[in-house]
């Protein structure tokens, strides 16, 4: 779905390396629960080493130590909610990749341009990997890599893709801007869905 | 509310998570070319794993399980977070006894076909939510395309250039319910009238209406249709079809999540496996789903940390646990057929008799990238089996399912078949047995290596958690 973009409404995109405590207005997934984030390892499949992502132990103590109610709801954005309960998520920040092949990244980057968090995303990423990834330098690949993966919000992609909101200083670069001149399908073609790779395999004429 | 009692046992000494490896295993594979494929395999031992469910991961971790998260997608890209702003947007506060009133609402959506303990659950504990209208399938421009589009006077084209929902819906025309109108126009696609190469899709016309009336209340669909369809909505029709937006059943479980097996007419629960989501089928849901409810994750993580402890002993794993996985990736990489077939899907099972063939044809699927490392090939392949599985019983399951209710619409057989007919008072009438009436669960198997699907069928729950607090719902008609 096309969301019209909220005009200065919601909180503003922030990469996690503004810290916490920038951070802590910003809606997330929550729960009531006063407890103390656990250890969790996160492991996913296929990766290039048997990268098993343990989060660091925040110990993120809500501010109610003692929970009044035992309700167990979901708020909305109701005026009236303070947000005081909130509990982050800790997710490991973005980091670029000085270990692997340049293959190697081209290789990620095309799974992670395939596999993203909504519909839209996918099929248009997944076109411009096959449009543009074989080609791309070096440091092209890494600006696409910050680009697809920092943002924790597919959403924001798609926005500054199309235009409907400005993005962030950070991604303010060539690869964005291939991004968005892709987006624009000026040669008018249907991309209703993710290609097949077999392109990826063919004999180039 | 005892899944949150038991997440106040808050231990306040932290526990480290035991990182212990039972040992390494190595699956080896002799291949045509005579090399051996060798597979190290390490073992990991956690309280809990989680498969996909990020929110439920999230919740288990806090509740100071040691646990391990396995996914397709880093868990920034998962579903939950992504849908997060529709699903804050949507929800509001559940209070006093508006619960109940969301209680009758999913159960006569669902068609009776729900489970009445899980939809207490769920509606009890706040984490469903209330949307008035059952979300059954979307029109589709690629993605979706608000009913914007249709109230400003858009209209559906066919192939031969009809308005094809004046005869449908005379009056409504193009402006009927939505899940009316998907149906209206999958029958326009089956009949032929479809348009587009492959005939799989009709037009959203609007180059009708004056450009200004356009750009006013629907800038987005003119920039998505530009993106997507490549088609500039002041001149030309948009491409839109009909889409599964959700999938209702899954693995059955029991109102808390935990995994069920059905046999001698009794539901066993399979200790230690729970399923939420999307991937189960409590039933909440029954034909018809209620919107934003896939905070049903958060549903089971809590049941979990009520019944099980951080610590618990579990059995050992056999010696040759996930040789079967290893083995089908092994085939996949390595197999000799030197032909790919070209699965056209949507056809074969049109015509209905060619899914057992087509299962047959994925003896022959092979990879092109025998790579371990970032093989998006091999995950895809993989997903088309996994699809395929799901596919064929999903298929046989409906096609002999001789009723129509809810989203399982069939014009061959129309009417809605319970235990008795619910358009004439129940006195008088012959309670019809079990085998001879539709409101009860297909149970699925298939046999991996051959795609043959066998069907069984378990009962509905009509039975609440608490008759007292929230009292069963007997069925009555339910007219769309």
């Amino acid at each position: 779905m096309r969301r019209d973009a909220p005009s200065g409404s919601g909180p503003p995109w922030l990469p996690w390396s503004a810290g916490r405590a920038a951070r802590s207005s910003r809606k997330c997934p929550r729960s009531r629960f006063p407890v103390q984030v656990g250890k969790m390892a996160v492991a996913t499949v296929f990766s290039t080493s048997s990268r098993m992502l343990a989060l660091s132990r925040h110990s993120l103590l809500s501010p109610l130590l003692s929970v009044k109610s035992f309700r167990r709801f979901y708020r909305g954005d109701s005026p009236t909610d303070s947000q005081k309960d909130m509990i982050e998520i800790p997710l490991p920040p973005w980091q670029e990749r000085t270990d692997e092949s340049i293959e190697t990244k081209r290789a990620r980057l095309l799974y992670e341009s395939r596999k993203r968090g909504m519909l839209e995303n996918c099929i248009l990423l997944s076109l411009f990997a096959k449009e543009h990834l074989q080609h791309m330098t070096e440091k092209q690949l890494n600006l696409y890599d910050r680009l697809i993966n920092e943002p924790s919000n597919d959403w924001d992609i798609y926005y500054w893709a199309t235009e409907a909101k400005p993005a962030p200083e950070i991604f303010e670069n060539e690869v964005m801007a291939l991004l968005r001149d892709f987006a624009k399908n000026k040669n008018k073609e249907q991309r209703l869905r993710a290609p097949d790779l077999e392109y990826l395999f063919e004999k180039p004429r | 509310m005892s899944g949150v009692r038991g997440l106040s046992r808050l231990l306040s000494a932290r526990r480290w998570p035991r990182r212990s490896f039972t040992g390494t295993r190595v699956f080896m594979f002799g291949i045509v070319e005579r090399i051996s494929a060798q597979y190290p395999v390490v073992d990991h031992e956690f309280d809990a794993v989680v498969v996909g469910a990020l929110r439920a991961a999230f919740g288990l971790s806090e509740a100071e399980f040691d646990t391990a998260c396995v996914t397709k997608l880093f868990p920034t890209r998962s579903h939950t977070v992504a849908a997060q702003v529709g699903i804050n947007a949507a929800l509001g506060n559940m209070e006093g006894d508006n619960w109940r009133w969301h209680f009758y609402d999913t159960v006569k959506v669902s068609d009776w076909l729900g489970d009445q303990d899980a939809i207490h659950y769920v509606t009890e504990n706040g984490l469903a939510c209330p949307v008035s209208q059952p979300e059954i399938a979307r029109m589709v421009l690629v993605v979706s395309l608000t009913e914007g589009c249709r109230g400003e006077g858009g209209i559906l084209i066919n192939s031969q250039g009809e308005r094809f929902m004046e005869r449908y819906a005379p009056i409504a025309k193009d402006l009927a319910s939505r899940d009316v109108v998907s149906r209206w126009m999958t029958l326009e696609i089956r009949e032929g009238r479809g348009c587009g190469p492959e005939k799989d899709h009709v037009y959203l016309q609007l180059h009708h209406l004056p450009p200004e009336q356009l750009a006013m209340p629907l800038p987005g669909i003119s920039e998505t249709a530009m993106i997507f369809a490549g088609v500039d909505v002041t001149k030309e029709p948009i491409p839109v079809l009909p889409t599964v937006h959700y999938n209702m059943d899954g693995i059955p479980t029991s109102y808390e999540g935990q995994v069920l097996r059905h046999g001698n007419g009794q539901d066993q629960i399979v200790p230690g496996l729970y399923a939420c989501g999307e991937a189960a089928c409590a039933s909440a849901h029954g034909v018809n789903r209620l919107g934003a409810n896939s905070l049903l994750d958060l549903a089971c993580a809590l049941s979990i940390a009520e019944s099980c402890r951080p610590g618990d002993k579990v059995p050992p794993i056999k010696p040759n646990a996930g040789e079967e996985s290893v083995t089908n990736l092994d085939k996949l990489r390595f197999s000799t057929q030197n032909h790919a077939a070209v699965f056209r899907v949507g056809s074969l099972l049109q015509e209905g008799c060619g899914k057992i063939k087509l299962y047959g044809d994925l003896k022959h699927l092979k990879t092109f990238d025998r790579g371990m490392v970032w093989n998006t090939d091999l995950v895809e392949t993989l997903e088309l089996q996994n699809l395929m599985l799901c596919a064929l019983q999903t298929v046989s399951g409906a096609e002999a399912w001789k009723e129509s209710r809810g989203v399982h619409a069939r014009e061959d057989y129309k009417v809605r078949i319970d235990e008795y007919d619910h358009s004439k008072p129940i006195q008088g009438q012959q309670k019809k047995p079990f085998e001879e009436h539709w409101r009860k669960h297909t149970l699925s198997y298939v046999d991996v290596s051959t795609g043959k699907v066998t069907l069984e069928y378990r009962p509905i729950i009509d039975k609440t958690l608490n008759e007292a607090d929230c009292a069963t719902v007997p069925p009555a008609i339910h007219s769309y």
